[in-house]
């Protein structure tokens, strides 16, 4: 299947935010600072988990310049706690801390200097309570307890719809308490009959890493109240979502609570849902005046990471390689607060056993509360951990059987429109047939000489998060085009993407449109901007919108010109009458509304029915493949070769989808040979950019192919579908392979630091004994 | 953290400089390191000594036997200058691959030395050529070679009244290699492995313990990497084991020295 070539979308268009940005004239949070704005610093918890017995604040209070210190003793005429699925998060500590680094106090100061010298100046006393710093400890009989309460936690429907089994918070009544804050099993099948009888049975355990996404821009955040509406200008994903844990804490209706998204300097997740918002606007109810709060790199890794795992694996084969059944126990280190992890769960148990046919399938997923930094979103939400558990338990299974690592795959994966998930979307990709571009790609230039070995690993992401998306098309009186939608750019390329489909649908010049975005008074509804949604999912609220506009341009013109609408033909950015005048819309808007004024508004919404009824909204493909050398003195690795096939249905930007791909593979990247955030008792050793180390240029492949695959087989406009998070998924596992291939040895723990792969290939234990 | 607030000097002498430096009120060139510090809240001088106005702090020239380098000279402009290209090319090549290119653009080569960080490039480079470094204060000047200057991390033989003023190399100036293991934005290992004018050889290892350790040796082939290992004092962190630390050293010691044999035949 091909798709048809269009006027604009599928064009590589030049980025609407290419010049601001690279002139450094675009605005983010930081540079929002309103009359009268105070600025605000956190004194943090310095201790894992401890009773707070008092916050001394006099010495803070005597600093020039500091006007108020807020703890948690000043928000009890509000909900002081914020969190989607388990309101659990404390905005200030109450009554203990639960890792360090954890906000304890507030400093809001005339300048930010004063804020900090405040800050150093609060005395926190502690009483030191036992930490449990890892999953392990925590899960432990005797394991201190960090949550006392369940928060009366549930999940709403959307939560458990994206989940493939609805599972809820496992406290129950009963106590005894645990640290597990949420609990997801999926099964099929009979999974012991099926293993009792399989030809082989292969288990391994991985360890994927404690991940900071390295936003480059850390979390800000602008709070200011006038009259009873508090307005926040932050560098939040999902401004709506703010917006109803915002409205909770101050008790205010939605409409008073204005969340304000200017350009975010990256999100990949880890801007998603809540972070910093409160903080400031807390101290903004305190002061009623304006305050800033604006975070170094160390806060930001202390405020959001991406949840380390665990898993075991078991699969059984037959002697063909045919999987018989899987088996997986995933743990999440979650940190301190659930945030979002319990859906960061739920997507690691649906996605860990990957696109293939499984006959039986039993998984279970814990995440676990831990005294570290808390966890949430990250690109891929849960895919990366659990691909490196079940792509590299198949390439054990393809080494036991002798077969080829590709061959294994082709005889599992899915066939088009195959479930995955029973009773959910079939998949909307060819997935067999885009193994073969990665697998011919790699072949066509690998080298076979020792030291080298070539990697693959698919994933499909079930993507595109709950389907309620609205937007508004305004057409004004010179045919230009302002849109409307409560998106987030961040760095994606949404702006120029909604803007080629609404000059595409109106059939006017895409520098005619302007698109407005992420401003819940301003801008219409979106739930979020995450799980590779943008495209496809605004993308059919906005075609909507687009015809809805339509439709009424042409009512008016058949009002006007006193003809049947149907006489009317629709044509590029004009209605042509049945003698062939053509109407710019434009007119038909001046003659309509007389005076040459009025505007017409298209309104186009989404929610689960018709196409996206079925969840999940697409499947977002993951595919890649690596070639390695590695240097057998030193361990390090290099990488030869990177290919990713973006299976987008419908490119609308090309290059723009080449760059989310090799972004997501350059991401997936970091986890597979350098990032991790390293505790070291109850502080991190690396919170800075110096010592967690990321992907540089240096780093990328010598070869470099990212397929586009347009097959028109997406739900979203033109057979689009969701990217910029599947080339992520895959790459732990597919440079894990790679290093097998190359060493003979299986790895089991990212990232591949060359120590770890020079221990590997010299048999040596992970760590050396005292 | 916020930069706390200080005073700001900016002499355009030596003298004046000298005039202004005390415990608290410290040299300021590049500010890689210094601002990086304070922010931090590691250090809190009271003022900065700005070095960066002072003409003879940025020259580069030869005098008779001598390259002579200002003190506050870039790394991108030793990485780039046609005299020190042609006197001293391993300062060049190592100069290339410090840090990153904004600390080449801004950081200054005696700011590197002065700070102290044990993973310095220019450290192990300079006491494979020989350096020797000029410090004056407002008593007077000495000179100190690079072999006795740095005492320890962030610790040198610089007193707080002192001004590193100039770099000095003697020539012709030793030639050969240097190699170093990077795996975050400073070496773990740094290897320079040099031919003496004399004709015998020196191998100094950096990076990898609190100062760089050095030795002689009368031919190239006669490079002992595990005697030379055993000098250094690894310490393990997040860029490796104490173990694994002396066996990338004793790898990086002999691709050192087989490099530099190699070169020279």
């Amino acid at each position: 299947m091909s798709v048809e070539r269009r006027r604009v979308a599928g064009q590589a268009v030049q980025r609407r935010d290419l010049f601001e940005k690279v002139t450094g004239a675009a605005t983010y949070t930081v540079d929002v600072t309103p009359p009268g704005c105070l600025h605000a610093k956190v004194v943090r918890s310095s201790r894992a988990h401890a009773r707070i017995l008092g916050i001394e604040t006099s010495a803070a209070l005597a600093v020039p310049g500091v006007i108020a210190v807020v703890t948690a003793s000043d928000l009890a005429a509000l909900f002081p706690r914020f969190g989607h699925i388990i309101p659990d998060h404390a905005i200030l500590a109450m009554e203990k801390v639960r890792y360090y680094g954890e906000p304890v106090a507030l400093v809001v100061a005339e300048n930010i200097v004063a804020a900090s010298d405040g800050a150093e100046a609060v005395q926190v006393r502690y009483e030191d309570l036992p930490a449990a710093m890892d999953a392990e400890a925590a899960l432990a009989p005797d394991a201190p307890i960090l949550h006392d309460d369940d928060y009366g936690a549930s999940g709403d429907e959307s939560f458990s719809e994206m989940a493939a089994t609805p599972g809820l918070p496992d406290h129950g009544d009963s106590p005894p308490r645990t640290n597990v804050a949420h609990t997801v099993d999926l099964s099929w099948g009979d999974v012991d009959a099926a293993l009792a009888q399989a030809h082989i049975v292969v288990e391994n355990r991985v360890h994927y890493p404690m991940l900071y996404a390295y936003a480059m821009e850390p979390y800000n955040a602008v709070a200011s109240f006038t009259e009873d509406s508090l307005h926040v200008v932050s560098s939040a994903q999902h401004p709506f979502m703010v917006r109803t844990d915002l409205a909770r804490i101050f008790s205010l209706p939605l409409s008073r609570v204005r969340v304000q998204v200017p350009y975010l300097g990256g999100g990949y997740g880890s801007k998603s849902y809540t972070k910093i918002e409160p903080l400031a606007a807390v101290g903004a109810w305190v002061v009623r005046q304006p305050v800033k709060l604006v975070l170094d790199v160390e806060e930001a890794i202390y405020t959001t990471r991406a949840d380390s795992a665990a898993i075991t694996v078991r699969s059984g084969f037959d002697a063909e390689g045919r999987i018989l059944a899987r088996a997986f126990d995933i743990v999440l280190d979650s940190g301190a607060y659930a945030d979002n992890s319990p859906l960061v769960l739920a997507k690691a148990v649906n996605r860990c056993f990957g696109p293939y046919r499984v006959p039986n399938l039993r998984v279970r997923g814990r995440s676990v509360y831990t005294n570290t930094s808390p966890a949430s979103s990250y690109r891929g939400f849960g895919a990366p951990q659990g691909a490196l558990a079940g792509e590299t338990n198949l390439d054990r299974a393809a080494a036991q059987l002798g077969i080829d690592p590709v061959e294994i795959r082709r005889r599992n994966l899915v066939p088009p429109g195959g479930e995955i998930l029973p009773g959910k979307r079939g998949i909307d990709a060819d997935l067999p047939a885009d193994l073969e571009l990665v697998a011919e790609s790699l072949q066509r230039d690998a080298r076979t000489v020792p030291g080298h070995g070539i990697g693959v690993a698919c994933t499909a992401s079930d993507a595109g998060a709950y389907p309620i998306s609205t937007a508004i098309v305004r057409v004004q009186t010179d045919g230009s085009v302002t849109v409307l939608s409560g998106s987030t750019e961040m760095g994606q390329g949404s702006r120029s993407v909604l803007a080629q489909l609404v000059a595409e649908e109106l059939g006017v010049p895409i520098e005619a449109v302007d698109v407005v975005q992420s401003d819940t008074a301003m801008s219409s509804y979106e739930r979020t901007t995450g799980a590779s949604r943008t495209t496809t999912l605004v993308g059919l609220a906005v075609q909507r919108a687009c015809a809805d506009a339509r439709a009424k341009l042409t009512e008016m013109a058949a009002e006007i010109e006193q003809c049947p609408p149907e006489s009317l033909a629709q044509g590029d950015g004009v209605l042509e009458s049945a003698d062939g005048r053509k109407l710019a819309f434009g007119d038909i808007i001046s003659r309509w509304f007389g005076g040459d004024a009025g505007e017409v508004t298209g309104v186009g919404t989404l929610r689960r029915d018709g196409r996206t009824q079925k969840m999940p909204p697409f499947w977002e493909v993951g595919m890649v493949g690596v070639e390695v050398g590695i240097d057998p003195e030193t361990g390090v690795v290099r990488v030869d070769q990177l290919v990713t096939v973006a299976d987008v249905g419908f490119a609308f930007n090309p290059k723009a989808v080449e760059g989310q791909d090799l972004g997501a593979a350059t991401q997936g990247l970091g986890g597979a040979l350098f990032e991790e955030l390293v505790y070291d008792g109850p502080q991190l050793v690396n919170p800075n950019m110096v010592e967690y180390r990321v992907p540089r240029m240096t780093d990328l492949a010598d070869k470099i192919e990212s397929i586009v695959v347009e097959r028109g087989d997406g739900v979203g406009p033109y057979g689009a579908k969701g990217g910029g998070e599947g080339a992520l998924n895959p790459m732990g596992a597919a440079v894990a392979n790679a290093v097998a291939m190359a060493t003979g040895k299986w790895p089991s723990r990212l990232p591949l630091t060359p120590e770890r792969v020079w221990r590997l290939v010299n048999d040596l234990p992970e760590v050396d004994a005292e | 953290m916020v930069l706390p607030p200080f005073a700001l000097h900016r002499p355009t002498t030596t003298a004046q400089a000298l005039s202004l430096l005390a415990e608290d009120s410290v040299p300021y060139s590049g500010g890689t390191e210094l601002l990086l510090a304070m922010r931090m809240g590691l250090i809190r001088p009271t003022a900065l000594v700005d070095l960066k106005r002072i003409p003879e702090m940025q020259e580069i020239r030869t005098d008779r036997s001598r390259l002579l380098i200002g003190a506050g000279v870039s790394h991108d402009r030793l990485a780039t200058d046609p005299l020190v290209e042609q006197h001293a090319r391993l300062l060049a090549a190592a100069e290339r691959e410090v840090g990153n290119a904004r600390v080449r653009a801004q950081g200054s080569i005696g700011g590197n030395i002065c700070f102290g960080e044990p993973r310095s490039d220019v450290a192990t480079v300079l006491i494979a050529l020989e350096a020797e470094l000029g410090l004056a204060n407002s008593a007077g000047e000495r000179s100190v070679p690079a072999e006795e200057f740095f005492l320890g991390p962030y610790w040198t033989a610089r007193d707080a009244t002192e001004l590193l003023t100039a770099i000095s190399i003697p020539l012709p100036c030793a030639e050969g290699v240097y190699l170093k293991f990077q795996t975050v934005e400073r070496p773990t290992v740094a290897v320079a492995a040099v031919r003496r004018p004399g004709g015998d050889y020196r191998v100094v290892v950096g990076a990898v313990g609190e100062v760089p350790v050095w030795a002689d040796y009368p031919g190239v082939g006669e490079v002992d990497p595990v005697d030379l290992v055993g000098r250094t004092s690894p310490v393990s962190d997040l860029t490796g084991s104490e173990r694994y630390k002396r066996h990338v050293t004793e790898v990086y010691i002999r691709r050192a020295a087989e490099l530099l044999a190699e070169s020279e035949r």
